[in-house]
């Protein structure tokens, strides 16, 4: 039995046949993908450079549509939502190779973004900011601009924000792709912690095979097909 | 932070082209204030001057525009037999470069009527008799010619005496030159004819019937309550048509110059849209930063524009061609009006910017 059919977690993601084309159906990134996900699996997708995993993580995260198969999420239909800003908004957190970090508002007020598309006073935002920002240990930091700060800060800048709104899932892309090999551990430590203190479900995108055996669970994807699904060692 | 802070950080991240379209548009609502302060206070002027006067109806060849076409000064006999009115002077005015002064307003006068009447000798005297060559300067007027009692003063090829210098409790009058309508039709060239007869009547005298008789009397003349004389004179209309067009030329440039400004910040900002997207804003969240952004712009280009304006007409009022003339009127409506209109600027102007960023992937957003 495959490991995301293990019945121990809640089924969160149910993806049968995702694909996705571009050029009008010249290019093909991902094609026929089956995937389950289930709450508080760690899940790494890993792959060659184009083989479609960044392009499956934007399916989870309806960042993009897929060209056809189904994509559902707690039992209901992603693809027939209309605008996907909620779904972003309360269930996902997006973590980024390149951090995307506004460079015009401070750390703090880069982990209040999100939060402006849900119901909270200022004061409720910035103190849930503060909050994330010390658990990452950046409380020193919270009024410079990500300018000011190291890659390390930046990704775990980024991370806090993902957290901000509680989300269930983290889709990380890269998370220590821009980053050296000391701030790649540091940041990936704080992944395994906060994954497990947050209780949320962490998938992550990585071409480096020692990341990935961080994750309890491996995705190979070639070609935009899964060729492996299995258990980490 | 609040969504206000976001909007400005929005706005400050570029901070010369904001400045640069918050100009644009300034320049635009100062015109506006511009023309409308003057066109508006030439319209208070002439209210003014007609209440100084005391005037109930005020007959005119409305054909002519702002300055009526002349008719025969008797005319004003026939109306003074009507029932209800008390007097009817004819007066002839026209609006003449005199000496070094670009434009001023000369008004032939009938000798001993009520319109002599409200204007206080300051220094000197008014005319004798209807023959004397004499003018009486409003004080503006004799500021403006550099004129005081005693002083010769050319109107058109005939030559006068400055007698007298006057307050007329209106920039009209004050900016006025005064004569005795023969003198005045004799210079001119205009004899024996008027532009204008103003009545005074009985009081409980029914103003709209008396009008209503003397057009019946005189096809071709229209006679107008003092108080309507604004609202129906065809120059007015005009005048103000002309500053408003003249105004919306100015508001369409304002309106294309924050276009381009906010589709420069979409298209720059479309990696930031992006972010914003997968953090879960809503695509209506966007588009509202977007026409906030662009609606700070016209409202600070609104509040800059009137002040600008206002600027621009304190100046106008100094110089030779406006003083005297006229009083640029700048209300606190007027200035609600520009700042509202250049709000709206914005607002529109941000419209399709706004609609462009909702349009945006955001996967490809992200890539840049």
């Amino acid at each position: 039995m495959p490991p995301s059919d293990t019945p121990s977690g809640e089924l969160l993601y149910e993806a049968a046949g995702l694909t996705k084309e571009y050029d009008g159906g010249n290019v093909p990134a991902l094609r026929g993908v089956d995937l389950r996900i289930r709450r508080g699996e760690f899940v790494a997708i890993v792959g060659p450079s184009g083989c479609g995993k960044t392009t499956l993580l934007n399916m989870l995260g309806l960042l993009d549509r897929p060209t056809a198969g189904t994509l559902r999420f707690r039992g209901r239909d992603l693809t027939a939502l209309g605008d996907p800003a909620s779904y972003r908004a309360r269930d996902i957190g997006f973590i980024f190779q390149s951090f995307h970090l506004l460079p015009n508002f401070t750390i703090e007020e880069n982990v209040q973004i999100p939060m402006f598309g849900l119901p909270g006073a200022p004061a409720a935002r910035r103190a849930r900011a503060v909050e994330l920002l010390a658990s990452v240990g950046l409380s020193h930091r919270l009024d410079h601009l990500p300018v000011k700060l190291s890659g390390g800060e930046r990704q775990r800048a980024a991370i806090a924000r993902s957290l901000a709104n509680r989300p269930s899932i983290l889709l990380a892309d890269e998370p220590t792709g821009n980053l050296d090999s000391k701030n790649s551990a540091h940041v990936m430590e704080l992944l395994q912690r906060l994954r497990v203190e947050h209780d949320v479900t962490l998938v992550m995108v990585t071409h480096d095979r020692d990341l990935a055996a961080h994750a309890s669970r491996l995705v190979e994807i070639r070609d935009g097909c899964v060729v492996s699904d299995g258990l980490t060692s | 932070m609040n969504f206000l802070q976001v909007i400005f950080r929005g706005l400050w991240r570029r901070p010369v082209r904001t400045g640069l379209t918050v100009l644009g548009i300034a320049i635009g609502i100062a015109a506006v204030v511009a023309l409308v302060g003057m066109a508006s206070g030439y319209e208070k002027s002439v209210v003014n001057q007609l209440d100084t006067i005391g005037i109930d109806v005020v007959v005119s060849n409305m054909q002519g525009g702002i300055m009526p076409k002349a008719f025969e000064e008797t005319v004003r006999d026939s109306i003074a037999s009507l029932p209800g009115v008390t007097a009817a002077n004819a007066t002839l005015m026209q609006m003449l470069s005199v000496e070094d002064a670009p434009m001023m307003v000369v008004y032939g006068r009938e000798w001993g009527s009520f319109t002599w009447e409200g204007l206080k000798v300051l220094d000197g005297r008014l005319p004798q008799n209807a023959e004397e060559p004499a003018v009486v300067l409003g004080k503006l007027a004799a500021e403006v010619l550099g004129k005081k009692v005693g002083d010769p003063l050319q109107i058109e090829a005939a030559d006068f005496t400055v007698v007298g210098i006057v307050d007329g409790s209106s920039v009209l009058e004050n900016g006025a030159v005064n004569l005795a309508l023969p003198r005045f039709q004799e210079a001119s060239g205009y004899e024996e004819r008027a532009n204008f007869v103003n009545i005074r009547v009985e009081d409980g005298t029914d103003v709209e019937a008396l009008c209503t008789a003397i057009e019946a009397q005189h096809p071709g003349l229209r006679a107008v309550a003092s108080g309507e004389v604004v609202g129906t004179s065809q120059g007015f209309q005009m005048a103000r048509a002309m500053s408003w067009s003249t105004s919306l030329l100015a508001i369409i440039v304002g309106v294309l110059g924050v276009m381009n400004t906010m589709l420069m910040s979409v298209f720059e900002r479309k990696h930031e849209i992006g972010v914003l997207l997968a953090l879960g804003w809503q695509r209506a969240r966007i588009m509202a930063l977007i026409l906030c952004e662009s609606a700070a712009m016209g409202l600070l280009g609104g509040i800059v524009g009137v002040l600008l304006g206002a600027g621009v007409l304190a100046v106008l009022e100094t110089t030779p061609y406006v003083r005297g003339f006229l009083e640029p009127d700048l209300g606190w409506s007027l200035a609600v009006r520009a700042v509202v209109i250049a709000m709206l600027v914005g607002v529109v102007s941000g419209l399709y910017p706004a609609w462009r960023s909702s349009r945006l992937s955001p996967s490809l957003a992200l890539q840049g």
